[in-house]
């Protein structure tokens, strides 16, 4: 069997069996049902509201889901000390680490799909139809969730769960403004700010480009093209990510 | 017979802080040939999980080399050979005796057959066959070293390292081990034994190295050490010894 999925497996089980994240995911579904309720905020949309609040709640839950996941991932097995015996076997180091990256991925997979296909039900019992706009959205959010994932478990790889929770949530939260930050930074007239701006746009990764809530929530079009580029542009972050973590758990001392 | 362990010039330091620094291991120099079982003794923090450490790949050296059974132990492949058995053995407490052994017989890549024969094997040598469908989470400390032992042996190594083999096992345990490692000897497997229990070590180690504070102090047979050292007992030798080097 490939290593890396034999710790994947053992990965996903472990994961699985997290009461913290399995409350998360409660409170998730929770927030999706009740979407209707937010309506209130805006009159005569109840439709566009559930769409809102259900992709916001998948996305914003789904990471908290992977961030704590990554933290355990690898904490867990050196407080436990189960990676001293692990590693006194013939596994590489890269095997453990894309193990646990894919077993991660699996029960980002699997709370995801819980918390989508909740979410498509409660379309398909008010309109009756789900738009191709909303398994669009869904996809980006997947891609975003695995993106999240890499980063998470790298920093994880050499700083402490505590920093890596931290680090996470507000790479998370930077990731969502950079955009921002950065049309911003263009208008400022020191050369210094605008090439800081560049160097951050360019190295953060743009959570933005995986939301396209607001424009699922009206019912606008968005090209399958634009869906390719991003997913792309995941998966470039993802394989740098994984190469970090994986040089700095090669330098680990266990 | 051929070194199966050869260590040459290890030293381990430990940075604390751009000024402190700790050793762990210093200049030590060890062989152990094949078909013997090595006694590794020494205080807490005297550096024999240090060297243990460094000898499974779980840090690096800062100079010296290690070599076990002709290969570097750089190589990730040595550890085919090797059996571990860490002290205090934590396993995933959500699997079961047999999960977990067929959880290290996959990252030992053994075929499907033969694995399920040696876990079969492995759970009535070591008492477990009857729980091996309970979780570990469940396991008293002794079952937990119990099964510990039968993962050290899944892949059938030519090397067992153990550190505190006997730690949470009652007397009937503790001599039912000491039997199996003597088994173990008989069928030409190499042991290195990590122990505070000096009665343990007297009755089945071939030779003996004592360490403390990362220098080893004195290695060879017990009989001629006592002679040397002029002393009556393996406690006076090892007290003597340490004292010393105080």
């Amino acid at each position: 069997m490939y290593k890396p999925a034999v710790i994947a497996k053992n990965s996903f089980k472990e994961l699985l069996r997290k009461k913290g994240l399995q409350v998360l995911l409660v409170f998730g579904l929770i927030l999706i049902g009740s979407s209707r309720l937010f309506s209130f905020l805006t009159p005569g949309e109840e439709m566009k509201m559930i769409k809102d609040v259900g992709l916001s709640t998948i996305e914003f839950f789904g990471a908290l889901i992977v961030i704590f996941g990554a933290i355990g991932a690898l904490s867990s097995e050196v407080e436990k000390k189960t990676l001293y015996t692990l590693l006194a076997k013939p596994l590489k180091r890269r095997d453990f680490v894309l193990g646990k990256f894919l077993g991660l991925s699996l029960a980002t997979l699997l709370n995801f799909l819980l918390m989508a296909i909740f979410f498509i039900g409660l379309l398909l019992f008010k309109e009756h139809t789900v738009s191709s706009g909303i398994f669009k959205a869904l996809i980006l959010i997947l891609f975003e969730l695995f993106l999240i994932a890499a980063i998470a478990l790298a920093v994880s790889t050499f700083a402490s769960p505590a920093f890596t929770m931290i680090f996470s949530l507000f790479l998370y939260l930077v990731g969502h403004l950079i955009g921002y930050g950065h049309s911003l930074m263009e208008q400022t007239e020191s050369a210094l700010l605008k090439a800081a701006g560049t160097l951050f746009y360019r190295i953060i990764p743009n959570f933005e480009n995986f939301n396209i809530r607001d424009k699922v929530a009206v019912d606008i079009f968005v090209r399958w093209n634009y869906l390719v580029k991003t997913i792309g542009y995941s998966l470039i972050y993802i394989a740098v990510a994984l190469l970090i973590g994986i040089y700095f758990f090669q330098k680990r001392e266990i | 017979m051929s070194a199966v362990i050869k260590i040459e010039n290890l030293t381990k330091i430990y940075k604390l802080s751009k000024r402190r620094e700790v050793t762990g291991l210093l200049n030590f120099n060890l062989e152990v040939e094949e078909g013997e079982i090595f006694g590794l003794l020494g205080p807490n923090g005297s550096g024999k999980t240090t060297l243990l450490k460094i000898m499974l790949g779980l840090i690096s050296p800062t100079k010296g080399k290690v070599e076990i059974l002709g290969k570097r132990m750089d190589n990730v492949e040595v550890k085919k050979d090797i059996g571990f058995l860490p002290e205090n053995p934590y396993y995933y407490e959500y699997l079961t005796g047999s999960e977990l052994l067929d959880f290290y017989g996959d990252i030992f890549d053994l075929p499907e057959n033969v694995k399920r024969r040696r876990s079969q094997e492995l759970l009535s040598t070591v008492g477990l066959a009857k729980v091996k469908h309970m979780v570990l989470r469940n396991y008293s400390k002794g079952m937990l070293e119990r099964i510990g032992l039968a993962c050290a042996l899944l892949n059938n190594p030519k090397l067992l390292i153990l550190d505190e083999p006997t730690t949470g096992l009652d007397p009937i345990g503790g001599r039912e081990t000491r039997d199996l490692l003597l088994g173990l000897k008989k069928e030409g497997k190499t042991i290195l034994l990590s122990s505070h229990f000096l009665s343990e070590v007297e009755r089945i180690c071939d030779r003996i190295g004592i360490l403390d504070q990362g220098r080893l102090l004195a290695v060879g047979r017990l009989k001629e050490l006592l002679k040397e050292r002029k002393v009556e007992t393996f406690e006076d030798l090892f007290i003597k010894i340490v004292k010393n080097n105080v």
